[in-house]
């Protein structure tokens, strides 16, 4: 049933967006320096109303409500990749995150921009700007980090040998991808898995780190079919806390 | 130490420290003036500063402090180090008084410059056009006379064209869905109405 | 967001020093006329030492501002309210940024200034220094502690120098979605369930005494600041922007059928000056100089943000870029 294929490509994507957005503005005013701060926080708040974005399509098509999706969920009712319910760590591991994650979004709202489900296509068309000026910061900053000192050089390669596995679980197949395909909604994860790999090592050949091997790693499964890392249930709970004091309130 | 905000809990702050935080000199970034186009059209202005450690990071940095509200068609980052400065004059004297007029004979300027005028104490500078020279002190002759036509230029500003690093034309998408962020306009918090019922029950009780 | 009325003790020292007597003229003349001062405008010693400290203190009132509020972000409830305090704690780092840089440009770096802060030798406005319990505290600040920024801001906006008057002409533009915000939450809390309403009604029996502070002390006991008044770098009184803010906003809290714990608050029709009891100036000072409930967190935050920061730094340091005082 494409439904229900393109309702959990849409969860999977929201989710994505929502957790790593929620993860993101955890750095407002604790960043390295005030222009980044800024910066990475504005790119939280895109991710989180991009996750909205999405949410609103899915109530479109009978889910809840946005508020009621994101903030009365438990964790294992989520569909993220465990990417980006991690902790945040410091600073290198954050922005490696970014990286690969913003690398494989941009191409799946490039691929998406291609969907015949049009309020997706729309969408996605309509947030390419804001995803390239996210990859655009990503890859500014792993350059310049990547070759810089032998610390941040250190650091980075640790963050990107830790990272690569989990960011390998963002293309979790689907039980439905077939029908994704063949209903010409989403080309597919393995489709945008081989053109993100190419952009992301693109990136990195130019700095001093070294990309571990994608084919010898083994991916970190079981986001999409909502199991997660001990991390999420702490942070669902933290994110709705105010929420479930009244869940009919308005607040 | 323990704090209400869950995000400071988790950076585990030490109870104490040994010693005042020492900071090296060398931890003082260098700057970049920022300058951007509001609209299709209209000149370039100035912003600001963003500390940062090339032009790639400046633009990114400029992007986000100086255009997340309003509209945004164009950004040029320059090191602050690359800005030539008129003195800053008096009593609306205008800076090219001083300036020699342009010599009929042309000069084999190759290089091409931008200018920047201030023409309000307290206001910012704004984008007056480019000009051809072969240094900065012909740059000004040519910009007086490109330039210092209508409003007195209070101070000048000269950078190469080739310091500024600018958004390409591809880039202006980064500003498309900015209009819609309609959270961030004071517009979308209106609540009279609620006031208003509030109001309208108690007095009802 | 800066509350002022900590900065202006004038030492001895600072009074002895003998300026030019014909560029110091000029000087109050271009500001007597309303003319701004720009960077590489001659100044008295005292003024760029005064206006740095001012602005400086300006710069870490907004950055130490964002951590009550930044409690709040990972647990504001909904889509809109959290996009939305996401959005305005940003702001406040983005205003501390627009400070310093204004700071900056009278030949203090900006690294010197954070460091100032964190070894405790700059101040903040010391509201910042009260924790914010639940959701309603960040209510409160949002809205009304914001308003008294504003305040603050519009008066300051009209000051003398250049730099200074353009990042605050930037900062009351953005401060406006700030307070519309703000008030928009206080409003739901108010007038929603019981139990919004009472955690509303506690947070502001909570925050009004330091709102009280939030102007600095009563002027009949701050120190007399003329030669600051004339050269426009402090512009208006303790007690006038408290009056300005009380006349503004206490109706607004009273609509909303909420109590503000001071029995003798109350505006003189015959004056039209508002009356209230005088806050405790002691609690102020003592608070204002470390023992408040959270003045040793908010700096140790600090502290831990730049060290945890300092590799990223390291790494982005360039030997052949060279730091030179902003221009404008």
């Amino acid at each position: 049933m494409t439904e229900i294929a393109l309702k959990e490509l849409l969860y999977k994507i929201a989710d994505d967006q929502l957790i790593l957005g929620h993860r993101n503005s955890e750095w407002t005013g604790l960043g390295p320096l005030l222009e980044e701060d800024i910066a990475f926080s504005s790119m939280a708040q895109d991710k989180v109303g991009q996750s909205h974005a999405f949410y609103a399509i899915l109530h479109e098509l009978g889910e809840s409500e946005p508020d009621t999706i994101a903030f009365m969920r438990n964790a294992d009712q989520f569909h993220n990749c465990q990417l980006v319910e991690l902790p945040n760590g410091e600073y290198d591991f954050s922005l490696i995150r970014h990286f690969l994650f913003d690398h494989a979004e941009l191409i799946r709202f490039q691929m998406l921009a291609e969907s015949s489900y049009e309020p997706l296509s729309l969408l996605a068309k309509k947030l390419q700007g804001e995803v390239r000026y996210h990859v655009m910061h990503a890859n500014t900053w792993i350059k310049q980090l990547g070759s810089a000192t032998d610390e941040s050089i250190k650091r980075l390669q640790g963050s990107l040998d830790f990272a690569l596995p989990y960011a390998l679980g963002i293309f979790e197949l689907s039980p439905h991808e077939s029908s994704l395909i063949d209903n010409k909604i989403f080309a597919g994860e393995d489709a945008l898995k081989a053109r993100w790999l190419e952009s992301i090592e693109k990136v990195i050949s130019e700095t001093q780190l070294n990309l571990p091997d994608a084919t010898v790693a083994s991916p970190v499964l079981g986001g999409r079919t909502g199991l997660h890392t001990e991390h999420l249930q702490p942070l669902v709970e933290e994110m709705s806390e105010v929420f479930k004091i009244d869940p009919s309130a308005d607040w | 130490m323990k704090s209400l905000d869950p995000r400071v809990n988790r950076l585990n702050l030490p109870d104490n420290w040994s010693s005042e935080l020492e900071k090296e000199e060398l931890d003082q970034l260098a700057t970049y003036e920022v300058f951007v186009q509001p609209k299709e059209g209209k000149p370039y202005q100035h912003e600001g500063i963003v500390h940062a450690s090339n032009e790639d990071m400046a633009f990114v940095f400029a992007k986000e402090q100086f255009s997340r509200r309003n509209t945004c068609t164009g950004l040029w980052v320059c090191a602050t180090q690359n800005v030539m400065v008129s003195e800053l004059t008096e009593a609306g004297k205008s800076v090219y008084e001083d300036v020699s007029d342009q010599n009929t004979s042309q000069s084999n300027g190759n290089d091409k410059f931008e200018v920047f005028h201030l023409l309000k104490r307290g206001k910012q500078h704004i984008h007056m056009g480019r000009v051809e020279a072969a240094n900065y002190d012909e740059a000004l002759i040519h910009a007086k006379a490109a330039f210092s036509e209508g409003k007195p230029a209070l101070n000048v500003w000269i950078v190469k064209s080739g310091h500024i690093f600018h958004s390409t034309l591809e880039d202006v998408v980064i500003w498309h869905t900015l209009p819609e962020k309609k959270f961030r306009d004071a517009i979308a918090y209106k609540a009279m109405d609620k006031i208003k019922k509030f109001k309208e029950e108690q007095a009802a009780s | 967001m800066y509350g002022g009325g900590n900065t202006f003790e004038i030492s001895q020292k600072d009074k002895s020093i003998q300026e030019d007597p014909e560029q110091l003229a000029a000087f109050e003349a271009r500001i007597a006329r309303g003319e701004k001062i720009e960077p590489t405008d001659w100044m008295p010693a005292l003024y760029r030492k005064q206006l740095i400290r001012m602005i400086e203190q300006h710069g870490h009132s907004e950055i130490i501002g964002a951590l009550p509020e930044g409690t709040w972000i990972t647990r504001a409830p909904g889509f809109k309210r959290k996009l939305a305090l996401m959005a305005k704690v940003q702001d406040e780092v983005g205003h501390a940024q627009l400070l310093y840089s204004a700071a900056e440009t009278l030949g203090k770096p900006r690294e010197q200034m954070i460091n100032d802060l964190i070894n405790g030798k700059s101040k903040y406005s010391n509201i910042f220094n009260y924790p914010a319990f639940t959701w309603a505290d960040s209510c409160f600040i949002s809205w009304l502690v914001d308003a008294g920024a504003i305040v603050n801001q519009l008066a300051n906006s009209r000051g003398s120098y250049g730099p200074y008057c353009r990042a605050l002409e930037r900062i009351c533009a953005e401060e406006s979605f700030h307070l519309k915000y703000g008030h928009h939450c206080v409003i739901h809390m108010a007038t929603g369930s019981a139990k919004q309403r009472q955690m509303m009604q506690e947070a502001i029996d909570r925050w009004w005494a330091p709102m009280m502070h939030f102007f600095g002390p009563s002027d009949k006991i701050s120190t007399h600041t003329q030669v600051l008044m004339k050269w426009k770098v402090k512009m208006a009184s303790n007690d006038d922007c408290r009056n300005q803010f009380l006349d503004m906003y206490v109706p607004k809290i009273w609509e909303l059928g909420l109590t503000i714990p001071d029995p003798n608050l109350r505006k003189n029709d015959e004056t039209g000056k508002w009356e209230y009891t005088e806050p405790d100036w002691e609690e102020f000072k003592r608070v204002i100089n470390g023992d408040g409930p959270c003045n040793k967190e908010r700096l140790a935050v600090r502290r831990v943000a730049e060290e945890r920061g300092r590799w990223v730094r390291q790494a982005l340091l360039k030997p052949q870029t060279k730091y030179v005082t902003p221009l404008a």
